[in-house]
């Protein structure tokens, strides 16, 4: 769930403007829902497929190519092949319009999906309008992601987190999907290298500060490592925390990229490439953040708190 | 004075039971998530406990006129409040691990189960400070010729300390306590009604066959 960098007031004015003109000949609603968590659209716009929740596009996707047209960060998961070269079993907390689950299964033919989404009408969605296809190898459940992990006795070597809400009035983590006794659940549902890849929203509002220095704080009182990539084109940063103690130093996640280039392995272009250019460092502010628990997790108030 | 004192346990009564109704949501997201039913249950069950103890306060309203037994109920809901944090999760993991693992949990159970945990853990003390509102009428209402007037009072309050309920803790006490805390809290607030029960001798209510002669 991208966020837009932010732009001058008049800018959105004057899109606006333009799209009330023009948007009927452009964009087609292919679905309209209510389900119990969101007012659900689907709009083919100029090529493109967008789902949105609440008025905030999920996914976006190429009518000609669902493999392109996808936002930017979702890319990002695959940095998780640095650390553990035999991904198999993955599992990815949210479905959405499905990026990542169908990016994974057509990439890396090795990989079984099994996706977790609390809204029965978005499955339906990823599956009519989204060509995810449920089979051996991507199996979806319906149900809370916490839930799910609390029960599940299967072991994951990646653990994939998007479930950020993100709506007019700000973005907001599901707050029992962000604490240490959450981590703690995934950490023992990971395989000896496992490694967990979580969606933040960074926000660089002037003054305020974001939830990304809070949840990296939990993940590290959980995992002994976190590494951090930051979208280009968004507000997005990846997540990376790892189960290996030792840390990796930028030349050497450089290194590694250089050898997953040259292994077959077939991940989005470029992104092996991109890997000197991240600063994997954790948010600032990590160290004085505050850590989340299922006792005392203000997820509203991150903002004003780390002011 | 009696009536000022009737609607100050009204007001807090309301403000308890909307605490409990909203910070207990955060108890359940834990072994239930927060999935639409979760909420749904959280609500429902909590009109069900006002449902039963309007209708218990009714019936020991004209049983007793002594506040004395509220106040022993209310200090049992304090205790059980105050032992929320530690044993709500020993009961809404048992609800959620008899489910086998690694398969869907059936449909009908996603529903019940979130409203099994919320009635086995705010069903009870929500339910005895629902008792509070028809014996605070009785108790208040030293001539019958005021009913209409007391029972007006109380609704107002009752009603007044649930806004203010849902706006301080999901607006304040969600942010700056933890969970634990703001359960021990509400015991707290809840032995100080108890306490005001106990302490309390209402006047003896004039009949309407006394006014009248």
């Amino acid at each position: 769930m991208p966020d837009r960098q932010q732009r001058a007031p008049w800018t959105w004015l004057l899109a606006g403007a333009i799209l009330a003109v023009h948007a009927s000949a452009w964009a087609a609603v292919v679905f309209e829902a209510q389900s119990p968590y969101h007012h659900i659209l689907v709009i083919d716009d100029r090529g493109r497929r967008v789902l949105s929740f609440d008025g905030t596009q999920e996914t976006r996707m190429s009518l000609q190519d669902p493999l392109q047209g996808h936002f930017g960060y979702t890319e990002l998961f695959h940095y998780a092949w640095l650390w553990n070269t035999n991904l198999s079993r993955v599992l990815m907390l949210g479905l959405g319009g499905g990026s990542s689950q169908r990016s994974f299964l057509h990439r890396y033919p090795q990989v079984r999906v099994q996706s977790v989404e609390i809204d029965p009408i978005v499955v339906q969605v990823a599956t009519n309008f989204f060509q995810v296809r449920i089979s051996d190898r991507h199996r979806v459940q319906v149900e809370d992601g916490r839930v799910f992990l609390r029960r599940t006795r299967e072991t994951y070597d990646l653990i994939l987190l998007d479930a950020y809400v993100k709506h007019r009035y700000g973005s907001q983590i599901p707050q029992h999907l962000a604490t240490r006794e959450f981590f703690e659940l995934a950490r023992d549902r990971l395989s000896t290298n496992g490694v967990l890849a979580y969606n933040v929203i960074t926000v660089s509002r002037l003054g305020g500060r974001d939830a990304a220095p809070a949840l990296a704080r939990t993940l590290l009182s959980v995992f002994p490592q976190v590494y951090t990539f930051q979208a280009q084109d968004s507000l997005n940063a990846v997540l990376i925390a790892t189960r290996s103690a030792r840390r990796l130093s930028n030349a050497e996640l450089v290194q590694r990229g250089i050898q997953l280039a040259t292994s077959g392995l077939n991940a989005p272009p470029g992104l092996w490439q991109r890997v000197g250019s991240y600063r994997t460092s954790p948010p600032a502010g990590t160290q004085q953040a505050l850590v989340l628990t299922d006792d005392f997790a203000p997820v509203e108030s991150l903002d004003r708190r780390s002011r | 004075m009696q009536t000022a004192m009737a609607m100050v346990l009204a007001f807090t009564g309301g403000f308890v039971v909307m605490v409990l109704e909203m910070v207990g949501m955060r108890l359940l997201a834990r072994d239930f998530g927060s999935s639409f039913y979760v909420w749904t249950s959280q609500i429902g069950i909590v009109l069900v406990a006002l449902t039963l103890g309007y209708l218990l306060g009714g019936l020991v309203a004209d049983r007793t006129h002594r506040p004395r037994w509220l106040g022993v109920g209310l200090v049992l809901a304090a205790a059980f409040t105050g032992g929320i944090p530690k044993f709500s999760a020993s009961v809404t993991h048992y609800l959620v691990s008899r489910h086998a693992a690694d398969q869907e949990i059936p449909l009908l159970w996603q529903k019940l189960d979130p409203a099994l945990g919320a009635m086995l853990v705010f069903l009870p003390p929500c339910l005895i400070l629902a008792m509070l509102p028809p014996c605070l009428i009785r108790w208040a209402a030293s001539r019958v010729e005021h009913v209409g007037r007391i029972s007006g009072f109380i609704y107002g309050a009752g009603s007044l300390g649930s806004i203010a309920g849902v706006f301080v803790s999901g607006y304040i006490l969600i942010d700056v306590l933890p969970l634990p805390a703001i359960f021990r809290g509400t015991a707290l607030v809840m032995v100080g009604m108890a306490a005001v029960c106990l302490g309390w001798n209402p006047e003896p209510q004039r009949r309407l066959s006394a006014t009248n002669a």
